[in-house]
């Protein structure tokens, strides 16, 4: 629209021109992602810094298969670039270190050809004080802190680790929805303590937990007055042969409201949703020799397979405690949709409190 | 004047800032070297690996054949499984790099055992150049030379796992010795 009046620049306005320059060489430098970066300067990052009372200089992470270490300061700088306000980044420096608790994380996750993506889920009073989405559309996008944070994350271990695809980067396909996931629990809405309970911070304290993982997949079941049908639909997906290679397949449930209400109406804890999960998630041994995967029967270490040779009959559960099975409630209270998330490896268990300031 | 644009990428730690990485001398033949097999735990590693130690003694008068596995195959061997094997062999063989993290594992263990005085043959496949050539680089052993096999190798049948074996031996004697042995 060339025949239009050009709009009255504001006094004060800032210069977009510039900001395209800035932009691209972002992109010149190799540091993006592939969508634009803020481009960070020292007043900007400072205020990052100015949040947190750890030193600029503290490592907060080290992948030592590739000799990096990340500093507090790096990764205000990359939380900066992911389009983070300065307020997100003890949320930020929590999720970094619930992350990078988890052995997969540490031990060439980030490398692997299954191209795990994080998956960051934020409990407590920090919810509403940032902004973050609690309800519907909880996988995004449309939020900022959810959608940033995670981006966050994804820069630090592409420009602080180095982690480039093609190079130690080796994602066959990855996974979609890769440095983008940042649940905040709905915690208005479920029956049950929040997820940061059940990982050694309770008291409803802002915390952040955190695991890799290998791709959600969706369960749509609202027709059915009986809970233990709709769970019999949850432990058909958990069980599916697709993603078991180990003996053991772990999953978070993303529940939604309705879902979860269901069970709790039912008399279900959190609890009795896993344990009816554990014991009635899997497929037969012989479903799994048919698929070619009659590896994933592997006993313990120890235990020799040809020692106890199971039958085609025999039924191998998926999953044997708790913990792998972590369980969280989000999105909006409108249908029953909910979500399996498979975890790359096994979560820690370990949520990371969001550090205040000592003043 | 304006503010300069930050970077936000990270240089080298302490730990990994390593000098550039020695080369163990080459040997002459490998009649009557002790071969040490590294398996870092993939479906058709360990016969894959075998068949190579079988081979070097057969056709190429290696004096005997150890085996370890790794413990992790994602991450770089620990510095006592190092010493370890190389108190017990002469030459060294690992893989095979079917993964991402495992095929920058085999090389980074490669780059450790050269440093420790072991010719070394890594092998990865095809798919895995980048990773495994990128990992040694920053390992301080640019150029870092290693054997590759077709990609991929987890599904072969027995049979077919010799036979690659047998392909990638040719490689394995030419990164342990010197070149002159090539033809010999």
């Amino acid at each position: 629209m060339t025949d239009t009046a050009p709009e009255a620049v504001a006094p004060g306005a800032p210069d977009p021109d510039e900001a395209q320059r800035a932009i691209e060489y972002c992109y010149q430098q190799d540091w993006s992602d592939g969508l634009p970066l803020v481009p960070v300067s020292t007043p900007l990052v400072d205020q990052f810094l100015a949040t947190t009372s750890r030193a600029p200089d503290e490592i907060i992470g080290s992948l030592e298969q590739v000799g990096r270490d990340c500093t507090v300061y790096l990764a205000a700088v990359n939380a900066a670039m992911a389009g983070c306000k300065p307020e997100y980044f003890p949320v930020v420096l929590a999720a970094f270190d619930a992350l990078m608790r988890e052995r997969a994380a540490r031990g060439g996750g980030f490398q692997s050809t299954s191209g795990p993506a994080p998956l960051i889920v934020v409990n407590g009073p920090v919810r509403h004080e940032l902004g973050f989405n609690t309800a519907g559309g909880a996988f995004g996008p449309g939020f900022r802190p959810n959608m940033t944070i995670p981006r966050a994350i994804g820069l630090i271990v592409r420009n602080a680790f180095g982690i480039r695809e093609h190079v130690l980067g080796q994602a066959t396909q990855g996974v979609p929805g890769r440095w983008s996931i940042c649940i905040a629990e709905n915690e208005e809405e479920s029956p049950w303590e929040p997820l940061a309970a059940n990982a050694g911070q309770p008291g409803g304290v802002s915390a952040v937990s955190a695991t890799l993982t290998r791709t959600c997949e969706f369960i749509d079941n609202r027709a059915t007055p009986v809970a233990e049908e709709v769970l019999r639909d949850f432990a058909d997906t958990i069980g599916r042969l697709g993603p078991q290679i180990f003996p053991q397949t772990p999953v978070a449930l993303v529940l939604c409201p309705e879902h979860a209400q269901q069970f709790a109406s039912a008399g279900y804890s959190k609890a009795d949703v896993q344990n009816w999960l554990i014991e009635h998630s899997g497929r037969t041994a012989g479903e799994l020799r048919r698929a070619g995967k009659g590896g994933a029967l592997r006993f313990p270490a120890g235990v020799s397979a040809d020692a106890a040779p199971v039958s085609d009959e025999h039924f191998h559960r998926v999953l044997t405690e708790p913990r792998q099975i972590p369980v969280i409630v989000a999105g909006a209270k409108t249908a029953g949709i909910s979500m399996v998330v498979r975890i790359f490896g096994e979560w820690s268990g370990i949520a990371t409190p969001v550090g205040e300031k000592i003043k | 004047m304006p503010n300069a644009i930050l970077d936000p990428t990270g240089t080298a730690s302490t730990k990994a800032a390593r000098p550039a990485a020695a080369r163990a001398p080459r040997r002459a033949s490998l009649r009557g070297a002790r071969v040490g097999l590294l398996i870092n735990t993939k479906q058709n590693a360990a016969p894959f690996l075998h068949e190579v130690g079988r081979l070097l003694v057969e056709e190429y008068g290696a004096g005997s054949v150890t085996a370890r596995t790794k413990l992790n195959f994602a991450v770089p061997e620990s510095e006592e499984v190092i010493k370890e094997m190389a108190a017990e062999a002469d030459v060294i063989v690992t893989g095979v790099g079917d993964c991402g993290s495992c095929s920058a594992a085999a090389a980074a263990d490669g780059v450790v055992f050269e440093a420790a005085g072991l010719p070394t043959a890594v092998i990865v496949t095809e798919s895995f150049r980048a990773t495994t050539e990128a990992m040694a680089e920053l390992r301080g052993a640019p150029g870092f030379p290693y054997a590759t096999t077709a990609h991929p190798v987890a599904v072969l049948e027995e049979a077919q796992v010799k036979e690659r074996a047998a392909g990638v031996l040719g490689d394995v004697v030419a990164l342990l010795t010197e070149p002159a042995d090539e033809n010999a």
